[in-house]
Formats: C-alpha cells, structure tokens, sequence
C-alpha cells in the first residue's frame, strides 16, 4: 500500500473554487481521503472528530487565518504532530518566518500547478 | 495522467468572483460613507486576494497583474502605511470597477481595457507613493525565501486525546404537559442517534405509582450523552419544538464520559512498510482510530456551502409543472363540485389539504427563482459613476431595499431600462454643479434607488434632487415634433407622461449618455412587456422620481375570470382598479357611438371588450352589463365591458406569442380548470388605445393620426 493509499487530508480555503481546485489535484494524484472545510474553526472541530495527517490551508481566511490555525494545531498535544502546508497568495518573508517560528511541514505559493502541489507534499511525506 | 481543470470550476470561479466583487464595493461604498470598520478593508482585501489568487489557477494574467497591484495598495492601506483620504477611496471604487470588468473580459475570453488600466494605476501609483511597475505578480516563482520544507521526525499519528473528543450531555427536563402539547420524547432521542452513538439515562424518580400514574402526564427525565463532533448549535436544533415545554441544558462530554458510550469497531487497515520507511511522518492507518465514519472523499468543494448551483432550466421546469399542478387541481375542485358532494364529505378535507399544498409548493418554487436587487443596484451605481464622470457632475447614490426579491428573469431584463433610466436621471434629471450652486443646493447631485414590495408588485423607484421636469420645455418639444396641438389643455402629470410617448426626446442635442435614440417610450415598453407599469411624478425645482411597478414572477397571475359574449376570459387582478354595475346615470353616450362613463366628476372612455374583440356588434344597452375600471401608467382610466364576473383565480401564464402570434388587446393565454383555454386581456393596451384616441382625451388627435387605423374599433 502506497503513501497515498493512506493519506488522510483536510483542505481548509475559504474560496470554494480554491479548495476545489486543491480537492481536484489530490483526487488526481490519488490521495485517498480528503476532507474540507471553509475555516479554521471548522478545521478544527473535523480534526476532533476524524483525525487527518496532513492539514492543507490557505492563509489568508476570515476570522482565523492560516498561521493562527498552525498555532492552536502546535500547541494542542493531540493535533501538534499533523503535517501542514500553508498556501499563501505572496512569499512575504514575515510570513514564512512565523511559518517556521510555529513548525509548518512546508508552504505553496498560490497560483500552482497541480505538479507543484504533489512536489510540496511529497517533500513532506516522501513519495506519493 | 495529465490534470485539467474542468469548465465546471471555471464557472464556479466567475461565479463566486462576483460574490467578492459585490463584497468589496459593498466595502468601498461604506468607506465613502465613513461608515467602516477595521473588518471592512480585511474584507476587500480578501476578497481581491481571493480574485488574484483564483485568476491564477486559471492562468488569467491580466486578471492576475492588476489584482495583485490593487492589492498591493490595499495591504498598504491595510498596515496604516498608506494615508485613507476620501479620494483614495473613490479612486478604489474605480479599480473596483475595472477589476470588475476584467473579471467579466476574463470570463468572455476577451481582453480588458488597457489604456484604463494604465491611467488607474497611475493614479494609484501617484495617490500612494507606491510603486507599481510590473511587477512580482507575473513571477509565480519557485521563490522559497529560504525555506527548508520540515520533514518532521515524529512517532506515528495517535488517536486524538479524549478530552478533545466532542460529545455533549443533554438534561431534558421536559415539562408535565409535553404529551398534551403533542410531543413525544422517543422521536428526538432517535433524532440524536444520527449524530453518533448515543447513552441515554432517565430519572424515574417522579413516576408515582402506578394507581396514581397520570398517563397523559410527562413524570420522566432524561439525561442523553452522545458522541459527535456536531456543534451545540445542531444537537439544540433537535429540540427546537419542545423548547417552550421542556427545560433543555447542554454540557460538553469529558472524555472519561465519552469512553463509557460505546464506540464502534476500529478499521483493521494495513500498514504500508514502504511508507513507514520514506516518509518523514509515519502513516499507519491503525494508528488513526476513527472516531466518526471515515470521511468520504468529496468532489468540488461543494459541501461546505449553504448554496448548491442547479441549472436554470430544471428550475424552469418545476416552475411549468408546478403550473400544471395547479391547473390539474383547480380542475380536479371542478369536477368535484359538479358532483354535489356534501359539504362534510372527507374528499373535500382532503382536496383543501391539496390546494393548500399545491400552493405552497407554487410558492416555494418561485422563491428559488426570486433573487434581490442588489446586483442590479449594484451595477446601477457603477452606471452611475460612469455617467457621472463623463458628464462633469458629482452624485451620491442612494439605496434603499437592496435586500428585495425579484424573479430572475425580471431583474436580467430590467438591466438595460434601468440602465437607461439612471443614465437619463445623471444626464438630464440633475443639474450641472454651478446650476446647482445658484438654485442654492448642494454642488453634489442625489440619486436615489429604491426597491420595495408593495401590495403583491415589486416597486422601483429612481429619484434625483435634480430641477424637475421642464414642463414648458416639454410642451413645447411635443408641439414641434406634433405629439400634441397647440391648444391642448394638459395638466401638468399629463405634460410628464407625454415623455413617454414615442419619439420623444427633449434634449436638444444628442447627448454622449442617454441620447442614443433611445426614447423613455422604448424603456416603458420593456418595463410593459414585462408586465410592468411606469409613471412619473415630478416637482420643480426638487427633481423627479420615475416608479417602475412590476408582478413578483412572469409565471402566474392573479386573474378575474369574465364573461364576454359567452367567451370566458380573463382580466389580471392587478389591472382593475374598480368593478361597478352601468347604469344610465353614469353613462353618456357621445359622438358615433362612443361611451363614457362618468364617476366622482371623472369622464373616462367606455371599451366594450365583446365588441373590441368582434364577439359582437355595438352592444345599444349597457345596463346590467360590469364594467372594469382600470388605469393605464399614464394615470388615465378607462372602463371595460364584460358581461359577467365568475371568479378570481391564480392563472400560469402561457405566452401566445411564442405558441401562436401577437394579438392586439391580449396579453397571453391560460388553461383553466377544466382544461379550457383562455385568453388573458391585455388592459393596459386597450386602455392606452382607448384614452388616447378618445374624444375626452386631450391627447388623442396626434397620436391618432400617427397610429391610424385602431381607431374603428373602439
């Protein structure tokens, strides 16, 4: 059984076209489950519920953004060990220092292919 | 495999741009205002971003570039960089709109205007010192800033700690008269079992014995705990009915609760050894205990959203069967009245129960085609800055009942009169500014657009602060151009309606705006054909507001079954204003023939619909015969004849037009009840033919001799 036989992900994205576009590029590199929800809260409250190994988010969302999802994801004992990939509409350094200030697994820049995206996982979880 | 990303998210792409674009100018309209707060540039903001970054999916590079340089200023406004002033906003709403038109090229395959685009960001560019030369956008990059991605060395994935388990303890004290009240306990503990597995322990301490049991007495009280990630909101939902005769509490579940509910089998799933191996965070599907069902994989990001998109034409669909329906009913009433079944008869229980159903269902069927004016207004507003822009003026806009409904198709077909109309308020209803300032007001113009439900029609009014309809001027135009003669007596609503008529055109020169040949008499006809009505009041000095009335669905009409010569027709409800017996004192005959009908001191012609539609000769007597009063948009009235009244009904509207040809003095066709086809009048056109052609008319001679041959049939 491959990696992405296993692989449960979360995509969190406020634009339903975005979170779309992510779902459609997972389905076609054939992660096998995926969830999705509209905001960080929600995110939080599926991941209770159905555990995940890999959070995809936007950063930039109403209410909680990306970066603040990673936080309360870190220091919660239970969700601080789930992988997370930021994907950010600029590269502004500040971003990514706190990115890695709070542990994010990796982040993409928006727009990407869906070859980028599957790039930007597999150097986190290692060959799909 | 190569990927491809469908049509589908393309369209869903457009559509939800125009979601955002309505957001932010919603933001740039506040701002303006003054009325902002600190979420409202976090709002247009977003909503650019969000634009930028979808355009990129989809590789809409102008899209893109101009996005990403908008947004560049607006973080800068956002982090207090940039100073706010109320240019700068107006100078955004202008972005806003060339945003918005290059979403709409993007969408048409074309591309956007760019010597607009140039000047814009020069003018951002100069308004706030930032500098926005092609730029970054275009670069995608591989960029990272240095970042190294983070191949976490870490033990498998656990399952989640208890406590951070959702559950929630439900008390149910329900209230000794739940039963009497209609309520039953069982159901809504059934109901919980849908969220996840659920524990459920009741208080018999109240049950007295059983000599004294009470049985239509509630003594019981539950204590529920379930398992679920649902929120409080959704678990209370359930007992949304029962809330005025049960005390209802809630408590989240700890997780020592939680592990005395049973949980259900864990997923015996293998491990991939491979995966362990290579991967820096370890995936072993039994490490991940599911808690909940194994959430499916899902398509389109759909669910998460309270909309669903369906196609237009399976709404169109419904709404013909659901006509259908309510024919199939009304003729199934019929038939079974004709039986004479008594009054108590279970049949007819049962058949009111359907009616009540089937209308109900009508209803809700139009509420998925009824959508609110706020688009529409919306893109009123940028008519608005366009015209003002180019005419020199300044105008503040107004709205008001943004929130209406209006069917689809109305409000799609109202974008180009009310386009018309607003342009024709900027150009010709407000003054220049120095004209303005000498009439001692305001340099800025208003306009005003309001929307509102009014007696079963939807109202829209436009209204300017401008000088008001020029009488003189207009009395004038249509001598020249031999709408009127010389000597006619008007009153001054009948100086306003005759901006109406058609080739009209008061402005001497042909404007750059609204002078396009285009007459107010072109847009009456499509608010008309439409169903609607227009009329206009108007006051020197203080400006003018044109009302638009319009039917609240083009599908089904309120309608006044009549008898014409044994024809059976119908007359929509909304036309009559008044429905009287003749008698001889309040009818004159004058001229050839002709009648009027003369009520509260007001003559108006007497249409004789049996004779209008060559069911019959001149009809000598009038009495007993039911006259119709109803009123054109231009305030005049005019009687109908009918022979007989026999019932109001809702009728669906069947157009004769597409299913036969245009018929002078019909409106459309209806299948009644028992399954008869009927005419529906056209009143407003009989109506206007009748009060412009009649002797009393101050109006009649000229347009007569425009529009000839009508004549002879009144």
């Amino acid at each position: 059984m491959s990696t992405k036989d296993m692989l449960r992900v979360l995509v969190v994205d406020d634009m339903s076209t975005s979170r779309g576009l992510i779902i459609q590029a997972l389905e076609w590199m054939g992660v096998a489950t995926i969830d999705h929800c509209a905001d960080g809260q929600t995110a939080l409250q599926k991941l209770s519920a159905s555990p995940v190994h890999m959070v995809i988010s936007d950063y930039n969302m109403p209410g909680m953004d990306g970066l603040q999802l990673l936080e309360v994801l870190r220091k919660h004992e239970s969700f601080s060990r789930i992988g997370f990939i930021l994907i950010t509409g600029t590269t502004d350094p500040e971003i990514v220092d706190r990115g890695t200030q709070l542990g994010m697994n990796n982040f993409l820049k928006k727009p990407f292919s869906p070859t980028a995206l599957r790039a930007c996982i597999e150097r986190v979880v290692g060959p799909l | 495999m190569t990927f491809a990303v469908s049509d589908e998210f393309r369209d869903s792409f457009f559509e939800e741009c125009c979601e955002l674009l309505e957001a932010m100018q919603d933001g740039f309209s506040l701002m303006i205002d003054g009325r902002e707060n600190v979420e409202t540039i976090h709002t247009v903001f977003r909503a650019v971003h969000s634009i930028k970054g979808g355009a990129g999916a989809f590789d809409l590079n102008e899209l893109v570039a101009f996005a990403h340089r908008f947004e560049t200023v607006l973080d800068q406004l956002r982090s207090g960089k940039v100073r706010p002033t109320s240019e700068l906003y107006l100078l955004f709403q202008q972005c806003g709109d060339h945003l918005s038109d290059l979403v709409s090229a993007a969408r048409n395959g074309t591309d956007g205007n760019s010597e607009t685009e140039a000047l814009l960001l020069q003018r951002l560019q100069a308004a706030t010192q930032i500098d926005l030369v092609p730029s970054t956008a275009a670069q995608t990059s591989d960029d990272d800033a240095g970042f190294v991605p983070l191949a976490l060395e870490i033990a498998p994935l656990t399952a989640p700690a208890a406590d951070t388990q959702h559950g929630w303890r439900i008390t149910f004290n329900a209230a000794s008269e739940l039963f009497t009240s209609g309520n039953e306990p069982l159901p809504l503990i059934r109901a919980l079992e849908r969220f996840g597995p659920v524990k459920i322990t009741a208080d018999l301490s109240s049950v007295p014995s059983l000599d004294r049991l009470d049985p239509m007495v509630c003594c019981m009280h539950w204590t529920i705990d379930v398992e679920t990630s649902e929120t409080e909101d959704v678990i209370l939902e359930v007992f949304e009915f029962v809330m005025d005769c049960a005390v209802v509490e809630i408590q989240p579940l700890t997780g020592a609760d939680l592990s005395t509910i049973a949980t259900p089998p864990k997923d015996a799933g293998s491990t991939g050894p491979d995966a362990g191996q290579q991967a820096p965070i370890a995936l072993d599907d039994r490490d991940i205990a599911p808690s909940a069902p194994p959430i499916a994989a899902t398509t389109a990001g759909g669910s998460a959203s309270q909309t669903i998109r369906v196609d237009f034409e399976k709404v169109d669909k419904l709404i013909n069967l659901v006509g259908e329906l309510v024919i199939k009913e009304a003729a199934l009433s019929q038939k079974i009245g004709q039986q004479q079944v008594a009054h108590d008869n279970a049949v007819l229980l049962e058949l009111e129960g359907l009616k009540h159903l089937a209308s109900e269902i009508q209803e809700s069927v139009m509420a998925i085609r009824a959508q609110p004016v706020k688009p529409l207004f919306q893109r009123m507003a940028r008519t608005i800055r366009d015209a003002a822009a180019s005419t020199g003026k300044t105008v503040r806009l107004v709205m008001e009942g943004e929130g209406t409904e209006i069917d689809k198709t109305v409000l799609e077909r109202l974008v180009d009169p009310l386009t018309h109309m607003v342009r024709n308020s900027v150009d010709h209803g407000l003054e220049t500014q120095e004209d303005r300032i000498a009439a001692g007001k305001s340099p800025e113009g208003m306009i005003q657009l309001t929307a509102a439900h009014r007696s079963g029609r939807v109202v829209i009014e436009i209204t300017d602060d401008g000088a008001g309809i020029n009488r003189d001027r207009v009395r004038q135009v249509a001598e020249e151009k031999g709408l009127i003669a010389p000597d006619d007596h008007l009153t001054p609503p009948e100086i306003d309606a005759l901006l109406f008529l058609p080739g009209f055109s008061s402005k001497q020169e042909v404007s750059e705006l609204s002078g396009r040949g285009v007459g107010l008499d072109v847009v009456r006809s499509e608010i008309e054909a439409l169903g609607g009505r227009m009329s206009v009041s108007s006051e020197a000095g203080f400006g003018s507001t044109f009302t638009i009335s319009l039917p609240l669905t083009l599908a089904v009409q309120e309608g006044m079954v009549v008898d014409i010569a044994g024809q059976t027709m119908v007359v929509p409800i909304g036309a009559i204003k008044e429905t009287l017996y003749a008698t001889s004192a309040t009818t004159h005959s004058i001229g050839l023939g002709e009648k009027m009908l003369s009520i509260r001191g007001c003559l108006m012609p007497v249409v004789d619909l049996g004779v209008k539609f060559g069911f019959r000769a001149e009809a000598s007597d009038l009495r007993d015969r039911v006259l119709l009063v109803v009123e054109t948009t231009a305030n005049k009235q005019c009687a109908l004849v009918v022979d007989a009244l026999h019932d109001q009904r809702q009728v669906v509207i069947k157009s004769l037009e597409t299913n036969y040809c245009k018929i002078e003095g019909i409106a459309a066709a209806t299948i009644l009840g028992d399954g008869r086809i009927a005419l529906i009048v056209d009143p407003e056109g009989i109506a206007r033919r009748a009060t412009d052609f009649s002797p009393a008319s101050a109006l009649m001679a000229q347009t007569a001799h425009s529009e000839g041959g009508a004549l002879e049939t009144i």
